[in-house]
């Protein structure tokens, strides 16, 4: 683990190894930038083999005679169509997300089946939320349950002004109050750090990727009728096959690789938010009790679909026993996490 | 166009980045300060809760009590000290309250010998609520040192503390902990 030993810590609980959750905080921070900037370069190199391959088909149909382009040529040929192409997949992403996020997130809650509490039905969740809430600095967020024996948690709401909370019965009856707390701390921390935001972005864009290729490989298949059709005499030089195949090679891997991306980035804002967690509670054995609970519960929650799957603390639907790979899962391995909780202090 | 005019041209932009710079960090400062101060106000606002909520509780608990009316006392008095240096110097407040952040502790150390208390309805009600206003104390105070230290380290690294010499932006005072409240106070009802 890097980070260097801070003394500003001087008595860590024990188990912890002495870490700053500041250098983790940082660390969390950075490789999201970049893993963003690798998702728009996924979008933009997508959108820029679609101009191309167009152009060069376009180019070699209107060559006369036997003077097809060559692979060189068309390799190394400047595309202003795929410069276009690129362009319009940035902007298109950029718009999508801002309608997104206009539309709002209510729907998040009703899909869950999450009830909002007042503060004399379940003082003590109250009294914790607005206890980290204090911590954060963020306006505390409105309360809701999961009537379900299943233990999770998950936060929404796209500004901290308008966030929620909610946590599962089974939570609320299992957790110490510390632990409880943990939980609490880690999802007030994915509104303080923006993650629903970023998950609702990365989303769109992952969503682009995969519409933008279906559509092509439908207009691929339809194609490749027509041309079957004809006799292949006059056209297709080694150019054409060459953009053709390299579209089929993009609108295979383009959204197979937004995919990865976004997972990774899930993953990166899900050990972001146990370490911001650590800095509201000053407490890190709270969140790892909660986790090696949720860990060991063989109760899995069954509101939860695929759209709102990163919210939660834990992924309602995997089991992570072991340090699986997954690397299409939105959460680390929960062992993982607690190994990074330990070095927090 | 000339080799002079490109270098006017370049010295303008560079001027132009400089001032823009200087104002995302004049306006970084300021919500700064503006955080520190609201962080501040929160501190407030819990310790008139927990100046509110210890009468209450004293007259739920004393009916179980009868042999810890000293310590029952104690609490009261530190209470009522705490609410009249809340008037005075800031020094003065942060003293007395940790008089009776130390009071409380011995308070919820001897409930812990009381079964029947502790299962009263009440009492537990009670108890939560002072548990999260002791929480709440150390958190608010906890958010403004770390608002005091983001504020700080803007104030003196460079090249932010040009813009905050300049604009009279100092350095904020940390939130110590007084002596009596470092050992904690750990309430854990269940």
């Amino acid at each position: 683990m890097a980070g260097a030993p801070e003394g500003r810590h001087s008595n860590p609980a024990p188990g912890i190894r002495r870490t700053d959750f500041h250098a983790a905080i940082r660390r969390n921070e950075r490789n999201t930038v970049w893993l963003c900037l690798v998702m728009v370069l996924i979008g933009g190199a997508f959108g820029y083999a679609i101009g191309w391959s167009a152009e060069i088909v376009t180019l070699d149909a209107g060559r006369a005679g036997p003077a097809p382009l060559s692979v060189m040529e068309a390799l190394t040929y400047p595309s202003p169509w795929g410069g276009t192409g690129a362009a319009i997949m940035v902007i298109v992403s950029a718009l999508w997300v801002m309608v997104t996020l206009f539309a709002g997130d209510r729907i998040l809650l009703a899909l869950a089946g999450a009830r909002e509490v007042s503060a004399e039905a379940e003082p003590v969740l109250h009294n914790v939320v607005e206890e980290m809430a204090l911590a954060s600095g963020l306006p505390k967020p409105r309360v809701f349950v999961l009537e379900s024996p299943a233990l999770n948690a998950f936060a929404t709401g796209l500004r901290p002004e308008k966030s929620a909370v909610a946590v599962t019965r089974g939570l609320l009856a299992d957790l110490k109050r510390n632990e409880l707390q943990g939980v609490v701390a880690h999802e007030m921390s994915h509104i303080a750090n923006n993650d629903i935001l970023y998950a609702t972005a990365v989303g769109v864009v992952v969503g682009l990727i995969a519409l933008v290729s279906d559509a092509l490989f439908r207009g691929l298949r339809r194609g490749a009728f027509r041309s079957s059709g004809r006799s292949r005499s006059k056209g297709g030089g080694a150019a054409v096959v060459l953009a053709l195949v390299v579209l089929l090679v993009f609108a295979i891997l383009a959204p197979l690789a937004a995919r990865l991306v976004q997972m990774a980035i899930s993953r990166e804002r899900e050990y972001l938010a146990d370490a911001t967690a650590v800095k509201f509670t000053r407490d890190p054995l709270g969140l790892i009790g909660a986790l090696e609970k949720i860990d060991g519960t063989k109760q899995r929650f069954q509101g939860a679909n695929r759209a709102i799957q990163h919210l939660f603390i834990a992924n309602p639907f995997r089991k992570f026993g072991a340090r699986d790979s997954a690397l299409l899962s939105t959460h680390p391995p929960t062992p993982a996490r607690i190994e990074r909780l330990r070095d927090l202090g | 166009m000339g080799t002079g005019s490109i270098i006017l041209l370049i010295v303008v932009a560079v001027l132009v980045l400089l001032v823009f710079y200087g104002i995302a960090v004049y306006n970084g400062l300021v919500s700064g300060r503006n955080q520190v101060e609201a962080a501040w106000g929160q501190i407030d606002v819990q310790l008139k809760r927990r100046h509110d909520l210890i009468p209450n509780l004293v007259e739920v608990v004393k009916d179980y009590m009868d042999y810890e009316q000293e310590t029952l006392q104690q609490v009261i008095q530190a209470r009522n000290g705490a609410v009249a240096a809340g008037g005075q110097s800031r020094e003065a407040a942060i003293g007395a309250e940790g008089v009776l952040g130390a009071a409380l502790g011995r308070l919820f150390a001897l409930v812990e010998n009381y079964p029947d208390l502790k299962a009263n309805e009440n009492v537990q009600r009670l108890m939560e609520e002072l548990a999260t206003t002791e929480n709440r104390i150390a958190f608010s105070r906890q958010h403004y040192n770390d608002s005091v230290m983001s504020m700080n380290t803007r104030v003196e690294s460079f090249p932010s503390n040009i813009v905050a010499n300049s604009f009279g932006f100092i350095r904020a005072p940390y939130f110590e902990v007084p002596e009596a409240e470092t050992a904690p106070v750990k309430v854990d009802l269940r």
